[in-house]
């Protein structure tokens, strides 16, 4: 074996990115875990109080309606997501013509900042002068009072964090739809299969895989929810539309109260990874199959 | 003769259900984007004007009076401009190196480590300002570019390593063998072999930091707050002027952001979907 087949010889290449990931993100982590055990506020030193800031977010009513919230937009914004981004994936598989132009119409939305979709959104609804207001009325529906209607709020946000989102589902899904063996489509007509059980005995189980995956990104992405909230509504009125992230956001920032904001960060952090675990544990299983 | 007309007329149907379905998917996907650009070329008093104008006349001066009123958007269009360079170039050199050593040397510690890294990207980045504000304030980093790129170049590198990996795994081996027995050192074979190679890899890797830097709140409203301040920091300071949101110059200003990437991202589709498809969902 060349002596430069020695795994050491790795390390200068890999170690600059560990280091940043280490500077960066594991060791503030860590630093919030412990802080999290400690009441502290800027330019105090902490002082150890067990478990005293997690008892205290969660005998805090804000603190629940913000996670119900979270929960109650994530599930709505993946799920319809999801449901969108495969029949997009389905109709684009399905062959049409200008198909490039068509996708890049598609991936638009991938290219629009937060602020930016929160503009378009915020004008399109306007309670007085919106064009989807106007529409809403022109048909009889009552449009959104989203700045004063706490669920209608977290409606909008929902509906603006889809549109930003659809595009990564997109791709996702029409790669694992284009990967699937044209031949397996063709004998299956053969033996007489309609179109519904194509999708179902074929498209269906082979995407799978990559409808989960996509599913668990956009879990632990869409759970980080936060710009979206605070520059649509800023969690008002009166708190009702917070999500976690502003809660964190606010008491760190707003009251100062950095234990709380810790508890609720490494409870994030808890949060992320146990939904994460599916994903990591297959991921593990993988990497170890690879080595072996 | 009966079957045959319903299976054309099926055939119809489906046809006609593609393409409404189709019509939809545009307007929900670029209706948003075109109403604002649309607007931003309005005169500001038809801008909301609920009766119908006799004809639509194209103007500039929304974008003229954003170029008089608003200073600090030009300013954070060029801070923006500087983080998002600094940030790709740091994220792609980190990324290529480490993709060439995850992808060409294997060990325990390797492996173990390309876990790890996969599994801090799924932190939330809001955490992690919890204790770097002081940290930061502490180096005088406050308001600073250098934060902003370290912290946009840290959250892509370990989806930019996995990008890179995967890239130079289909690079064969033959070639590195064959500069090693000339006596090639690790350096000089990722220069002269793989260099050359990945240029897709790379810039799969720069549309995505370039879109994330160019577009990114969260730590810039934290970390930033005059020097430093980009694009959008200052278009959600136009949003918040409640009293007297200039709509007009608002849509001026969301359009000059948003079209250089837009075309970016058009240009750059089949990067895109490769990157994604190659270890964007594996990192």
């Amino acid at each position: 074996m060349l002596p430069s087949r020695n795994p050491r010889v790795a390390l200068p290449f890999v170690i600059p990115a560990l280091a940043m990931l280490a500077a960066v993100i594991l060791l503030p982590g860590l630093y919030v875990f412990w802080l999290s055990f400690h009441a502290s506020s800027f330019g105090q030193s902490p002082v150890y109080v067990g478990l005293a800031n997690y008892a205290k977010i969660l005998a805090d009513p804000y603190f629940w309606r913000a996670l119900k919230n979270t929960i109650v937009v994530v599930l709505v914004v993946v799920h319809v997501e999801l449901l969108l981004g495969l029949g997009v994936a389905l109709l684009f598989a399905h062959g049409l013509p200008f198909r490039k132009w068509l996708i890049a119409c598609v991936l638009a939305p991938y290219a629009v900042s937060e602020v930016g979709a929160v503009v378009m959104w915020r004008t399109m609804f306007d309670p007085e002068a919106g064009l989807v207001t106007r529409w809403l009325l022109g048909l009889g529906i009552s449009p959104l009072e989203w700045s004063v209607v706490p669920m209608h709020g977290l409606l909008l946000v929902a509906l603006l964090s889809i549109w930003l989102h659809l595009p990564f589902s997109f791709i996702i899904l029409y790669a694992a739809r284009l990967s699937i063996p044209k031949d397996l489509y063709e004998a299956a007509r053969v033996d007489g299969a309609g179109a519904w059980q194509c999708f179902r005995r074929i498209t269906l189980p082979l995407m799978m895989p990559a409808i989960l995956i996509a599913m668990l990104f956009r879990y632990i992405f869409a759970y980080r929810l936060f710009s979206e909230v605070w520059l649509l509504t800023g969690g008002g009125p009166a708190r009702q539309t917070e999500v976690v992230a502003i809660y964190l956001y606010l008491e760190a920032f707003r009251y100062n109260d950095f234990g709380a904001a810790t508890a609720t960060g490494w409870l994030m952090v808890l949060t992320s990874l146990a939904l994460a675990l599916v994903y990591l544990r297959k991921l593990h299983r993988e990497m170890h199959a690879h080595d072996g | 003769m009966t079957a045959d007309l319903s299976l054309a007329l099926r055939r119809f149907l489906a046809r006609l259900g593609r393409a409404v379905a189709l019509a939809f998917v545009l307007l929900w996907s670029v209706g948003p984007i075109a109403l604002i650009v649309g607007a931003a070329f309005t005169p500001e008093k038809e801008i909301f004007s609920v009766t119908p104008q006799a004809g639509w006349r194209p103007t500039l001066e929304n974008f003229v009076s954003l170029w008089a009123k608003w200073g600090d958007f030009f300013a954070g269009l060029a801070n923006s401009l500087i983080v998002t360079l600094g940030a790709t170039l740091l994220a792609v050199a980190v990324s290529t190196l480490a993709g060439f050593g995850y992808s060409r040397w294997k060990s325990r510690f390797l492996a173990g480590s390309a876990f790890t890294m996969i599994a801090l990207r799924l932190l939330p980045p809001i955490v992690t300002t919890l204790p770097l504000f002081p940290i930061v304030n502490a180096f005088g980093l406050n308001d600073t570019y250098l934060v902003l790129i370290l912290l946009y170049a840290t959250f892509f590198v370990s989806m930019g390593t996995m990008v890179m990996r995967t890239f130079i795994d289909q690079i064969p081996r033959e070639l590195d063998e064959a500069a090693m027995m000339d006596g090639a050192s690790g350096l000089q074979i990722l220069r002269r072999v793989i260099l050359p190679l990945c240029g897709q890899g790379m810039i799969a890797v720069a549309i995505f930091v370039i879109v994330y830097a160019w577009n990114e709140f969260l730590f810039a409203f934290i970390f930033t707050t005059k020097q430093a301040k980009t694009a959008p920091l200052v278009m959600s300071e136009m949003i918040g002027s409640l009293d007297g949101v200039e709509w007009g110059v608002l849509f001026a200003a969301t359009t000059v952001h948003l079209l250089p990437v837009l075309v970016f991202v058009v240009l750059c589709q089949r990067h895109l979907i490769e990157g994604l498809t190659a270890g964007a969902t594996k990192g």
